[in-house]
């Protein structure tokens, strides 16, 4: 399979604390690879580098290679606000903006100075519906978005992400605030998604990994210890710790 | 035990006490206010200058006619059938004898003069209930025009008896109605809006800089603790720098001396903290998630800020704007130095004028100190600032958002 992003000898320190240690990584196109590991070790960071969203946190230092289709995206040279757009984000709570359910699927739309109505109708049906959640809500798309459950608002910040046509999505524990019947929607969601888009996955959730990823990489204090398919890594894990782990024996 | 249960008991008392103490302290302060100024207060007070102006008339000898004394003429007043007009014996603001017009037929030849008095030449003179009637003059029957009125020391009765026998009526010498706030009304509103115009965009900068763009650094903790030094400086070190550095600035507008532009320049410095700080608490209150959330997806830095972090940081900001409100209208010792404190019945941006609180100042430091008209102006202020706080408190649970 095609790879979307490949990471070479990726290190980053916050501060003078390393918090990712000469990463290499592969990650497959249109496929869901998912990120595990204990707390703090490291997951969450890579992600955001992905879209550069650390470029936010301060005293943040990256070094070595991020390339997306083969271009780097680790220096100061690429241009952010492209790269956001074809590498969207979920975050771990749903959050989205104190405006209406339409306003929020076209915010991103809006930033790129789209105002041709009948194409932001078009958009905004089209993402409500891939993240299976426009017949919810069509008949109130200018009530506040704040009316909404926890997993609705949770699927409207994937349509968000989605209407921006990304080629990427990442998703940073995006189901650790919702109940299990909202967390089953969202899988199922993902594995829809899966068909048009790659999508990275930070999970806490051993079983959420084995259920809806095709690839895994174990993390440990900021080194990825192993990554294969996830039936692999779950079953015939090559590393004792990646084994420790999963099955619960770690400290 | 007991010793604990009296000692629980004596600071009970204790602090009941020191509440019901300055309770006390504000319901005394507001009922003597009340006492001294609710007779001053009146709607006319907002729309009448506080000079009252002289008007000389001269009348192209009108003869008495016949009017009719309308029947709810105030107690004391004397009406004048001859005339058609009541005088009464009142006191000015120096409590000294005056005589009020307090009945004017609409019929009445007192406005049928002619304004002699210089500037005002030839011009209709016009004469209004509540004007000060010094000297109306007439003449006799013996042919000699004689004057009648306060200048002469005669009370209302006096007064309106010789003008009823009289053969016509001559000139008149009367005074506009004073002591009203319609000046420092106008100046404190061009000072509001001198000083937020200034301040306020500026304010909201610099919060938006420290709290969106700064870096943590020496320079910006070095920046913050300037301006919580600011906040702390007297208000009238800040009259005293206004003369010193601002007067310039205003100097280049041809401004000579005090102005509104130099208090407004001046109590724009003193409001950068309040704005600054009110701002930036409200900027700190706006979700990092909404920020990433933006930026996630593909808005810059500056679509951020306009779409999503100021629109939920405009109830602060209002906050900000109302609370500078109540700080220029409260303050006066900043603006002695730089408005003067002459009292202007027609404020000009250049020209020196007197918020209210300084209106108070100004009317209390001559000789004859005016309780009456310095407790209603107290109360006029107390009533905005109370009207501005609500509208804080009303602003922040209508804009107050689920998130």
């Amino acid at each position: 399979m095609e790879n979307i992003f490949e990471i070479k000898n990726l290190n980053l320190f916050y501060g003078d604390k390393q918090a990712l240690k000469n990463i290499n990584l592969n990650i497959a196109h249109n496929a869901v690879t998912a990120f595990i590991g204990p707390s703090g070790c490291g997951k969450s960071t890579l992600l955001r580098c992905l879209n550069r969203m650390n470029d936010l946190i301060p005293d943040c230092k990256v070094e070595g290679h991020i390339e997306i289709d083969g271009e780097d995206i680790v220096n100061d040279k690429i241009n952010v606000v492209d790269l956001r757009t074809k590498v969207g984000m979920v975050f771990q709570k749903p959050n989205p903006f104190p405006m209406s359910i339409y306003e929020n699927v076209v915010y991103g739309l809006r930033c790129q100075n789209i105002s041709d109505k009948k194409v932001l109708d078009e958009v905004c049906e089209n993402s409500l519906r891939k993240a299976a959640l426009w017949e919810e809500v069509k008949d109130r798309l200018k009530d506040n978005a704040y009316g909404l459950s926890g997993g609705q608002q949770q699927r409207l910040c994937i349509a968000r992400a989605i209407a921006m046509e990304p080629e990427v999505i990442l998703m940073d524990e995006p189901t650790s605030a919702l109940d299990p019947i909202a967390t089953a929607k969202i899988e199922e969601l993902i594995q829809d998604l899966k068909k048009n888009y790659t999508i990275v996955i930070v999970t806490h959730s051993m079983q959420q990994a084995a259920r809806i990823s095709d690839d895994t990489a174990f993390f440990l204090l900021g080194e990825v210890i192993e990554k294969s398919p996830t039936k692999e890594l779950f079953h015939i894990p090559k590393d004792k710790r990646t084994e420790d782990y999963i099955t619960g024996r770690f400290g | 035990m007991k010793k604990r249960n009296t000692q629980d008991n004596l600071l009970k008392a204790l602090v009941y006490a020191a509440s019901s103490l300055s309770l006390l302290v504000l319901v005394a302060l507001l009922s003597f206010m009340l006492q001294k100024g609710w007779g001053s207060l009146s709607l006319d007070l907002f729309t009448r200058p506080y000079w009252s102006e002289p008007i000389s008339i001269e009348y192209p000898s009108i003869y008495p006619g016949e009017f009719e004394s309308p029947t709810d003429l105030p107690e004391g007043a004397v009406f004048s059938e001859a005339y058609g007009f009541a005088l009464i014996d009142s006191t000015n603001p120096k409590k000294e004898a005056v005589l009020e017009l307090v009945y004017l037929d609409p019929n009445s030849p007192l406005n049928h003069g002619t304004n002699i008095q210089a500037g005002h030449e030839g011009e209709a003179a016009t004469v209004v209930v509540g004007y000060w009637v010094d000297k109306i003059g007439y003449m006799n029957t013996k042919g000699v025009v004689r004057s009648s009125g306060r200048i002469v020391g005669q009370n209302a009765q006096k007064t309106i008896q010789a003008l009823d026998q009289s053969v016509s009526l001559e000139n008149a010498y009367v005074q506009t109605k004073g002591g009203g706030i319609v000046g420092s009304l106008l100046a404190t509103l061009y000072l509001i809006f001198v000083s937020l115009l200034l301040a306020l965009p500026i304010g909201i900068s610099t919060a938006i800089y420290l709290n969106e763009y700064a870096k943590r650094n020496m320079l910006t903790s070095w920046i913050r603790s300037s301006i919580e030094l600011l906040t702390g400086v007297p208000s009238i070190v800040f009259g005293l720098m206004g003369v010193l550095v601002l007067f310039p600035i205003t100097a280049l507008f041809s401004a000579q001396g005090t102005s509104i532009l130099l208090g407004g320049l001046t109590l724009s410095v003193i409001l950068l903290p309040i704005i600054i700080r009110t701002t930036e608490e409200s900027l700190k209150v706006v979700p990092q998630s909404f920020r990433d959330a933006s930026l996630s997806l593909g808005a810059n830095q500056s679509q951020t800020l306009f779409k999503i972090v100021i629109p939920s940081a405009i109830p602060g900001i209002l906050t900000a704007t109302l609370l500078g409100i109540g700080r220029i209208i409260g303050e006066s010792a900043a603006l002695i130095y730089t408005m003067g404190t002459f009292v202007s019945d027609d404020p000009k941006l250049l020209k020196g004028a007197t918020s209210l609180a300084v209106q108070i100042w100004s009317i209390m430091s001559g000789d004859q100190p005016n309780f009456a008209l310095a407790s209603a102006i107290s109360l006029v202020i107390l009533l905005i600032v109370l009207i501005l706080n609500f509208s804080v408190k009303l602003l922040a649970k209508r804009f107050r958002k689920v998130w």
